[in-house]
């Protein structure tokens, strides 16, 4: 009895260890250094307590930033979801199972490239002089769109990449579930009279509620962290209309003036504001 | 209310033809059983009628109408499933009205339509439940009050009772015969089990390999089984088959002999005989035979016995004595012998 209820323990003890060392560790660091004047030029440092905070709210480009943030979340996640879905239940509707696994092959490989890669291929591709995508325009009309300089047009194309990797995924994703839910209330939903769409709607996708909830969640923490995408795509740019709040973290602290402790107080931010949000969606979806 | 034809529907899955010629009429109000085997074609032919599986070739008319290429919901059916297929995340009222509402029908006409159905399959106090909180026949219940609500030309049954126990089958079983003489819909159901096959047709069509083997009422097949299959297929216990041999009014195998008065052409012949049909006897009868097996199945008794090459179940009265290892005298009336073609299978018709 006693070494059954010590053996749970024995299992979870080293990865609990590892994750304490690997993740609160560093956590409990950034909390500390967010609340001095430490700088990347001076070896020296003081507590300033609070000041860094205080600092961030009444700093413009901060609060930007969290907009941009914001912004870039819901763009991307529901971009992407959507896409998937629709995606998906097309594949679902429409194709042969062999054509399936063609189309889920395709899909799935922008999703194995690392994202720098992606990033630097849509990046020429969006190429005013020699984009292939922007090819056509140039063709037809004789101008030569730079989408990547405007503020609307960055941020879509910065979520188009996005989508372009992770919701041809998902749609790989959402078919497979979608193929493993039992076929009979879908022939059910049929002879009561429901439209494919409606079967879908009524049926199908409140069947796949749990785990699309989970991919939903999911893809929000992914996008909180396409840092990498940001940054080779537009550097948060034009202007700063693209600067998410890790951007502007990373720029603060190791680019534009070393502020190191500054760029702490702004992660430690986006930590507790990940962790609220993050818990009161699951408990809302899941209820 | 309607019939259902089925006029020489063909069924191919790639190159493979699992269904050819099939003829069928299913009048008004006729309750008709699709009965056979596992892969007999029975399910298939009962999708195809639903719609849920494409016809190859010929035509199926619902109440008159060519149906092959209307959609499910527009076919005037209702079907309940072998697993039930109820909604998971609907509520057991949002399981019964989810037809009404996708047909467009107002909320009002719903709840007085609602009422009755319940009532009648006494769904009252689970409404609000989801089909995971209840029991499997409550929830073939909820199935049937879907079904029943939408007020079908043509009520389609998939092996409705397989997944439930022996005895909830049994109630259930004979609440659907309640609802069919009150509803009196067209209805077709498939089963592979003959009891319910039996107790609830109109008429059976027994089917084997994509075919009809043989159509009629339940005392027609089980009295006059047209073939070998249908024989062997229909009664339980199973019906004993005895190779023998016919000439001048007596059917001889090695050590029995059995007198008919019937004029049989003579040669080889199959003879059925119900295990129910043989009895034993004072002095010697048709043939002589060891006990080889002796099990006691309440109401009857369930012999096995040995004569020469031929190993004969017998269903006796449960009060009758017989050991193991004993010899006993059989004997069998000529009226109660089914006699097949050995080759064909086909019934030798006296």
């Amino acid at each position: 009895m006693r070494r059954g209820r010590s053996l749970p323990y024995v299992f979870l003890g080293p990865t609990l260890g590892i994750l304490v060392v690997l993740a609160l560790v560093p956590t409990i660091y950034a909390i500390n250094i967010s609340l001095q004047n430490r700088t990347l030029s001076q070896p020296m440092a003081d507590y300033v307590w609070f000041a860094n905070y205080v600092a961030l709210f009444s700093d413009a480009r901060f609060l930007n930033a969290l907009w941009v943030s914001f912004k870039w979340e819901i763009l991307s996640v529901t971009a992407t979801m959507v896409t998937g879905l629709a995606l998906g239940i097309a594949m679902f509707e429409a194709a042969s199972p062999r054509m399936r696994n063609i189309l889920c092959v395709l899909f799935i490989i922008p999703v194995l490239l690392p994202r720098v890669c992606a990033a630097f291929v849509w990046k020429f591709s969006f190429h005013p002089l020699y984009g292939a995508l922007t090819w056509p325009v140039r063709e037809i009309t004789g101008s030569t769109p730079d989408i990547l300089s405007t503020p609307l047009g960055a941020l879509l194309a910065v979520a188009f990449v996005d989508v372009w990797q992770w919701g041809l995924f998902f749609a790989v994703i959402i078919l497979k579930l979608l193929e493993s839910l039992p076929p009979q209330p879908l022939e059910a939903a049929r002879i009561d009279h429901a439209t494919r769409f409606e079967v879908h709607r009524f049926v199908t996708l409140p069947m796949l509620k749990a785990p699309l909830i989970s991919l939903l969640l999911v893809k929000a923490i992914e996008s909180l962290r396409s840092f990498d995408l940001v940054y080779v795509m537009t550097r948060g740019g034009p202007g700063i209309s693209t600067e998410t709040l890790d951007m502007y973290a990373y720029s603060q602290g190791f680019i534009e003036a070393g502020k190191i402790s500054y760029a702490s107080s702004m992660a430690v931010i986006m930590m507790v504001l990940t962790i609220v949000t993050f818990t009161f969606t699951w408990k809302r979806l899941n209820r | 209310m309607a019939t259902v034809e089925c006029r020489d529907i063909r069924k191919v899955y790639g190159a493979l033809e699992v269904m050819r010629d099939f003829n069928l009429k299913v009048d008004d109000h006729e309750f008709v059983v699709f009965l056979g085997p596992s892969g007999c074609g029975k399910s298939t032919m009962l999708r195809m009628i639903a719609g849920l599986e494409e016809i190859t070739g010929g035509d199926l008319m619902i109440g008159g109408q060519r149906m092959n290429d209307r959609d499910p919901g527009d076919r005037g059916i209702a079907m309940v499933f072998q697993n039930y297929a109820l909604y998971p995340h609907m509520s057991v009222r949002e399981n019964i009205t989810f037809g009404l509402e996708r047909s467009g029908v107002p909320k009002a006409e719903i709840d007085r339509r609602l009422a009755p159905v319940v009532e009648s399959l006494g769904l009252g106090i689970y409404l609000s439940r989801k089909p995971t909180e209840l029991s499997g026949g409550q929830q073939q219940r909820v199935a049937i009050a879907r079904a029943m609500i939408k007020t079908p030309e043509v009520f389609l049954f998939d092996e409705p009772l397989s997944n439930l126990d022996a005895k909830l089958r049994g109630s259930l079983r004979v609440e659907i015969a309640r609802l069919h003489r009150s509803l009196k819909t067209t209805s077709i159901y498939v089963t592979h089990d003959q009891l319910e096959a039996m107790t609830l047709a109109d008429r059976i069509v027994l089917m084997k390999d994509g075919r009809i083997e043989q159509m009629g009422t339940p005392e027609e097949i089980y009295q006059t089984p047209a073939t070998l299959f249908a024989a062997g297929f229909i009664g339980t216990p199973n019906m004993n088959f005895l190779p023998m041999e016919a000439s001048d009014g007596m059917l001889v195998s090695e050590t029995i002999r059995i007198p008919t008065s019937r004029s049989i052409r003579a040669g080889r012949v199959t003879v059925g005989v119900r295990p129910g049909a043989f009895r034993l006897s004072a002095h010697p009868g048709a043939f002589k035979g060891r006990v080889e097996r002796n099990e006691f199945h309440g109401e009857t008794r369930l012999a096995t016995i040995r004569s020469g090459s031929h190993e004969i179940n017998v269903a006796l009265p449960a009060s009758t004595v017989v050991a193991e290892g004993e010899v006993v005298d059989l004997d069998v009336s000529a009226e109660d012998l089914h006699l097949f073609e050995p080759q064909t299978g086909e019934r030798i018709v006296l």
